[in-house]
């Protein structure tokens, strides 16, 4: 049996409408026997009735209620269609949920899923990772799984905390990445995970570059280098010491983010380790993201606008050399 | 990648003349490389079949980087002590291939020691001209060194295995443990006091130059006083007088100004229980001779008594080491860090010497006299003519 | 400039609506509210509230009607000029000068000021300056009570004209009535936005006729009466609660202040201000009390001797009470302590 990030993600909503009655799904297209446009919530209307729903195209109110809601007592969980959408309801999301503990000592537990990242032809509107602009405000937790048992376990995670979580699930990664079967538990939120051990050169990454750095460090490992490859699993927190304990292995850091390189979760890496692990660093820390423009549609284009394996490993080897 | 030259770090790729499953024969051209200098064939190592070419067309690839696998005999095999190859390279951009990944915890109690505790550091491998070279040291190596307390100093007798041959911190490391097994006690404060006045000294360009200086006028003239100075201290008087007339000789250069001291202060090498002191003393073309020997007394029963201290040794424009006490003939000393001129003076020898007047060799008591001097605030002319009047002035004992 | 004359011809006739039982009532929260927002106002001028003060200056009647039918367990979303609501829904005279002047034991102990307020673990939301955004939160309140099975609450939300033009305000009103939520909205058109007169706000003929485009039940009211406040206010409640479609009432005011009291309001013109819905809400129900001699000076006096009382009594203790402290703070934006983000690792 196999499963996909996809199915891992319908099933731990599965498993959470199962299992607590205060969950219900709110989003576009989500319900009936349509099942949401990635099909993330197949036949869960059916299994579920009344507790997925539809709403029109209101990304600003549909957080809005599901704020309320929260304040009320649910667990909502709004299915965004595309995280480029989301920047509509910026206001209720930043402003409100993220707010709302400090401002009135009562949490907002909403999770908002957010379909990330470019698969080819999606085009500057449909291919965004925004975790960089959520991790940015304080009050919201940012989970970037890059694997079927952490887009598993993460949810359903999520949706057990008691702060505003925005879940950014990776489009490409939906039906490439299969794993046998689901865990039942999984790291904690805020631990990274060594995704490969190495010595040489650590590569710290989230999301579907996770993937591309593995690549990487398979290239680099027939040329002699044996590269470690840190999947931070959530952006916000950001697990700060598995990081500095890797760079204290291997003393070089190549950090790979697919968002648009002006500040981001690349450049938070860097700062925090250059501030505490200055010492450990035999070579000035690199960065990979985005290229500063519009995500292109063209698919020529569009590999050259992301990081891809060829571009890391190049930029991987000159900070081997140094 | 062979080493296809003495500087040639990397090479690119623009020919692959076989491909897997071809048979080939030993040193046979199977690859053209490209370095800046010129197009050059790398050869097998033995007979065989070619199993896989790793490498791609156009892309650049260091010296030492495995370029391909080469199926061989089991004897040839053990002769390169080659293993196996790895399974084929997917292709990375298209697809992302499917990983039952686990959950590896994250190691957080490794020490820095499991990264630096094998293999070279990066690679081993010889690095492109643009690189950082030998002189570079990253955060890592220096808060290391700062850990083992060491100095750049002590790093002159490292070899480095680093990019550009700088030294890493396996490097020092294993330096570090091949001493283990040799003698060895902890230094002294003073030695280590010692250790950082001249390494900090020595980062200035020194010179020494040196002349002979007749010692009679100066012997004849002690034996009439009471108490008797030393040669050295007619030196520091001589040295004084000369600096008074020509301050500027003793001037330091900070930064762009050239900088003079208001009183020609001249330290004075006394020899205490656990090594040399230099105590200063002020004014010195001021203080007659007589005095500067009742000085002296002081300053040497304080330094048996180990009363010298920092303040009484600093502010000094230079010194005077008379090492001729020591037998020695000449020498070249290494001016104080803070100072900028060190007069050397050598043991006093009778030797032949001519006299113009008489027309014969006389015996005269010759001693060398060397004045070691910081190259950038004076030159050899400036040194010498100094030197030249400190000689001049010993040879007028009276005038002191 | 002819089309804005139009409009205002059609303001309708001020007729006032007949007695409502809980007139007096309402008339004391009333009473209770501007006496509050007069002190606030001479202790802004006195430099002892620092950051914005907002007052409800002739929207008292309308306000009070929206907290008055409301009963424990509806969801009340206030906005800033509804203090006499506020009060009649419960919150209490401590909150508003606490938050007011700064102290630590405020409902938002210092993080946030003013009439950002609230006690959401008491169904009173604390708003955010983005208006129209509470209109979907209160919609997700009454959602969750339905899923829970609680039945028979209502929600209710308080906006002005300029509010009501906000994208957030048009998906709100939207996704009310799609998921059919007992929701009423008291839109009060102040006839002003700021300096921003009705003319630049919005083009329609008349507010209350979104109504019908967002599947609400609409209704006008004149906002000086306080009887037909409470008549249209509380009619709007009890059909929510009945199961009608959302309800939104528009209400017609002016405001009788700046935008806030750092504002003179010096754009504010002679003309509008001679228009019947210009008129002092407290000072025409003090007039109905007086002509149908409902309580005589008397009782008046001490009703608002007792207002002034627990105001000052509000106040006083307030400004006895120690500020917050950076210091002191736990500078935490999470409940969840242990995913608290750490920029520095902890020693």
């Amino acid at each position: 049996m196999s499963i996909t990030y996809l199915e891992a993600i319908r099933e731990a909503q599965a498993k959470l409408l199962r299992d607590d009655e205060r969950v219900f799904i709110y989003g576009q297209d989500v319900g009936g026997s349509f099942g949401g446009a990635f099909k993330a919530t197949k036949s869960l209307a059916k299994e579920f009735p009344g507790r997925v729903l539809n709403t029109p195209i209101s990304e600003d109110a549909i957080v809005g209620t599901a704020i309320g809601a929260a304040i009320e007592g649910m667990r909502p969980i709004v299915e965004m269609q595309f995280a480029d959408f989301s920047s509509i309801a910026l206001n209720q999301i930043l402003n409100n949920a993220g707010t709302h503990y400090w401002r009135t000592n009562m949490s907002v537990p909403i999770t908002v899923r957010l379909p990330s990242g470019g698969t080819k032809g999606s085009g500057p509107f449909h291919s965004q990772s925004m975790e960089s602009i959520y991790a940015h405000y304080p009050g919201l937790i940012v989970m970037t799984p890059a694997t079927v048992e952490d887009a598993y376990t993460m949810l359903i995670e999520a949706v057990a905390i008691d702060d505003p979580v925005v879940y950014c699930e990776h489009k490409y990664l939906y039906y490439h990445l299969k794993a046998d079967k689901l865990p039942s538990e999984g790291l904690p939120t805020g631990r990274a995970r060594i995704a490969r051990e190495g010595r040489d050169l650590t590569i710290v990454s989230y999301s579907a570059m996770v993937h591309e750095a593995l690549a990487v460090a398979d290239q680099l490992a027939r040329e002699g280098f044996e590269i470690e490859v840190v999947d931070l699993r959530s952006v916000k927190p950001l697990d700060t010491n598995t990081v500095l304990a890797s760079v204290a292995r291997t003393g070089r850091l190549l950090c790979v983010g697919e968002s648009f390189p002006w500040g981001g979760a690349t450049a938070e890496v860097i700062a925090r380790v250059a501030a505490e692990g200055f010492h450990l660093l035999d070579a000035a820390p690199q960065r990979i993201n985005a290229k500063d423009t519009p995500i292109p549609y063209h698919p020529n284009l569009w590999s050259a606008h992301r990081p891809n394996a060829k571009e890391i490993a190049r930029k991987a080897r000159a900070l081997l050399r140094e | 990648m062979p080493q296809l030259g003495e500087s040639i770090a990397e090479a690119t790729i623009v020919d692959i003349k076989v491909k897997p499953g071809d048979e080939v024969a030993d040193d046979q051209e199977i690859i053209d490389v490209e370095t800046q200098k010129a197009v050059m064939g790398v050869t097998t190592p033995c007979k065989g079949k070619i199993g896989e070419i790793t490498v791609q067309l156009k892309e650049t690839y260091p010296v030492g980087a495995v370029l391909g696998y080469v199926e061989a005999s089991e004897a040839d095999a053990a002769r390169f002590a080659k293993q196996a190859p790895p399974p084929p390279q997917r292709e990375v951009a298209e697809e992302i291939p499917a990983r039952a990944d686990q959950e590896v915890a994250p190691a957080r109690e490794k020490e820095m020691a499991a990264r630096d505790g094998d293999g070279a550091g990066a690679g081993g491998l010889p690095v492109p001209a643009a690189a950082k070279g030998a002189t570079f040291m990253s955060p890592r190596v220096r808060a290391r060194m700062a850990e083992l307390q060491l100095t750049t100093a002590d790093l002159a007798g490292i070899m480095g295995t680093g990019a550009g041959n700088r030294v890493t911190v396996k490097d020092l490391e294993s330096f570090l443990q091949k001493i283990e097994n040799q003698t060895m006690h902890e230094a002294s404060a003073i030695r280590a006091g010692v250790a950082d006045a001249m390494r900090r000294s020595w980062t200035r360009p020194l010179s020494t130059i040196g002349s002979s200086v007749n010692l009679d006028p100066v012997l004849q003239d002690r034996q009439s006083r009471d108490p008797k100075p030393g040669p050295g201290l007619y030196a520091v008087r001589a040295l004084a007088l000369a600096l008074a007339e020509t301050p500027g000789a003793a001037a330091k250069l900070i930064g762009n100004r050239v900088v003079q001291s208001n009183s020609i202060d001249v330290g004075i090498a006394v020899e205490a229980e656990d090594g040399i002191m230099v105590p200063v003393i002020r004014a010195a073309e001021k203080t007659s001779l007589v005095d500067l020997t009742t000085k002296y007394k002081e300053l040497v029963d304080l330094a048996r008594q180990r009363r010298i201290s920092p303040d009484m040794q600093a502010g000094g424009v230079a010194t005077v080491s008379n090492f001729g006490t020591f037998g020695m003939e000449w020498g070249t000393p290494i001016p104080l860090p803070d100072q900028t001129l060190l007069l050397g003076l050598g043991a006093g020898k009778k030797v032949p010497s001519w006299d113009e007047e008489k027309k014969e060799f006389v015996p005269r008591t010759e001693a060398q006299i060397t004045l070691s001097f910081d190259h950038r605030s004076i030159d050899g002319g400036g040194a010498g003519r100094l030197l030249k009047r400190v000689i001049e002035l010993l040879q007028e004992p009276k005038t002191l | 400039m002819l089309q804005t004359a139009q409009r205002q011809s059609k303001t309708k006739k001020i007729k006032p609506a007949p007695l409502h039982e809980r007139f007096l009532e309402a008339f004391r929260w009333m009473l209770l509210a501007r006496t509050l927002e007069e002190k606030l106002v001479s202790l802004y001028r006195g430099g002892l509230i620092t950051g914005g003060v907002y007052i409800g200056k002739g929207q008292e009647a309308v306000s009070v009607a929206c907290g008055l039918f409301l009963k424990k367990g509806d969801i009340f979303a206030p906005l800033i000029r509804d203090q006499a609501g506020r009060s009649a829904f419960g919150e209490p005279l401590l909150d508003v000068t606490r938050t007011y002047l700064g102290s630590r034991q405020g409902p938002m102990r210092g993080r946030d000021g003013n009439i950002h307020r609230g006690r959401p673990q008491e169904n009173q939301l604390a708003m955010v300056s983005h208006l129209g955004a509470m209109i979907s939160v209160t919609v997700g309140a009454l959602m969750a009570k339905r899923f829970k099975g609680e039945q028979g609450f209502v929600g209710l939300t308080c906006i002005g004209e300029g509010g009501m033009q906000t994208g957030a305000f048009h998906e709100g009103m939207n996704i009310a009535a799609v998921e059919q939520i007992p929701l009423v909205v008291v839109a009060t058109n102040n006839h002003y936005a700021y300096s921003t007169p009705n003319e630049r706000e919005f083009a329609c003929h008349d507010l209350v006729d979104r109504a019908i485009g967002y599947g609400f039940e609409g209704y006008s009211l004149d906002g000086t009466d306080l009887s037909a406040c409470l008549e249209v206010i509380g009619g709007a409640v009890k059909r929510a609660r009945a199961g009608r479609p959302p309800q939104l009432v528009v209400a017609s005011v002016l405001r009788l202040s700046g935008h806030g009291e750092h504002d003179d309001a010096s754009y504010v013109t002679e003309e509008i201000k001679r228009e019947p819905f210009a008129r002092d809400c407290l000072k025409v129900a003090e007039q109905t009390i007086a002509d149908l001699k409902l309580a005589d000076a008397e009782t008046l006096a001490a009703w608002r001797k007792e207002a002034a009382a627990k105001v000052d009594e509000a106040i006083a203790t307030a400004q006895k009470e120690a500020p917050p402290e950076g210091d002191n703070e736990d500078w935490c934006a999470l409940s969840t302590r242990d995913l608290v983000d750490q920029v520095e690792t902890i020693e």
